[in-house]
């Protein structure tokens, strides 16, 4: 179970480190002053992102691990909690709401924004503005993919997500299994004690003969 | 300006480690729509952003909220979704129904109440 968690969170891991350099660096080689906007600022947010994946998944293995070792219930209900935070920190990162798929959309509106004004523009010779347009176009084309793997990302967190959760309800379960046995051995104790005790008391009674038998 | 930016992006990483205690809502749409056919769903009076591909997750404040849609007289609450710290409450959302309908992936006993 634990071993299934860190393949899903190796393959999203993948996903998340893989899939975002394209834009980045497209953000990154252009000069001109309308690109520092909200697609260099994604692109910036996505490559901080993207090096808080290698410990990230370190976190992860290291707790699945620390999991898999121990047979103690509130141990491993530790580690799942811990584990729960540091993906729930990953998911928020990229939720619909969060700050990176937030500037996602901004850096996509803009580069749409901007083809459709460059369409009209008539500042430019033709030859210069087929070149701007393509610019902008491949730069759409790399933050729409890149928005893409968020959501892919978006997704896979979620998933890891509620499989820890589970998890962590199936240990709640296994400890109120445990605490209800725990309280059945008390009560067997305390009806063989009772018994005992019974047995001693007609064990007297019986022994008692009035004066004279 | 670089500056700035530096700032924005520094302050949107803090924000990658919420202060506040949060979990996450994630919100199904059936059938999958798109933007035009949607109906508006409001998060504790926020408007959430029209669903993409049928599926959005939404960090939010740990307590009850309301899922809520545009209704004659105002707001029309759909259901309610408890958040839990770092854990995911997952509802489906019908939007072929008039109004919407909520599914709750997980249930409170006898209630129109989503858990995670």
């Amino acid at each position: 179970m634990i071993g299934r968690l860190v393949h899903l969170a190796a393959a999203l891991l993948f996903a998340a480190v893989f899939a975002m350099p394209a834009a980045v660096a497209l953000a990154e080689d252009s000069s001109q002053p309308d690109a520092y906007t909200p697609v260099e600022e994604f692109s910036k947010q996505l490559d901080a992102f993207k090096k808080s994946i290698p410990e990230l998944n370190k976190k992860i293995e290291d707790s699945a691990a620390s999991v898999d070792r121990w047979t103690d219930v509130n141990k491993a209900r530790k580690e799942i909690e811990e584990l729960r935070s540091i993906v729930g920190a990953a998911l928020g990162a990229v939720s619909d709401n969060g700050p990176v798929s937030t500037l996602g959309t901004q850096a996509l509106n803009h580069a749409r924004g901007k083809l459709r004004a460059l369409e009209q523009d008539t500042r430019f010779r033709t030859e210069e503005k087929e070149f701007l347009l393509e610019q902008w176009r491949k730069l759409r084309e790399e933050t729409e993919r890149a928005t893409e793997e968020l959501g892919a990302a978006r997704r896979e967190f979620a998933e890891l997500l509620r499989t820890l959760q589970s998890n962590e309800d199936f240990i709640d379960e296994l400890m109120q299994v445990r605490q209800a046995q725990k309280a059945l051995e008390v009560i067997q104790r305390l009806t063989k004690d009772i018994r005992d005790a019974s047995d001693q008391l007609k064990k007297l009674i019986g022994a008692i003969k009035p004066p004279g038998v | 300006m670089r500056s700035l930016a530096a700032a924005g992006v520094a302050l949107a990483l803090a924000g990658c480690q919420p202060s506040t205690d949060v979990g996450y809502v994630e919100i199904k749409t059936v059938p999958v729509t798109t933007n035009v056919s949607q109906p508006t769903i409001y998060l504790d009076t926020i408007k959430v952003e029209p669903i993409r591909k049928g599926s959005a997750v939404l960090t939010q404040r740990v307590g009850t909220t309301k899922l809520a849609t545009d209704g004659a007289g105002g707001q029309l609450t759909l259901c309610e979704i408890v958040v839990k710290k770092n854990r995911i409450t997952t509802v489906t959302v019908t939007v072929l129904e008039r109004p919407p309908r909520c599914q709750c992936r997980n249930t409170a006993s006898g209630s129109r109440t989503c858990v995670s």
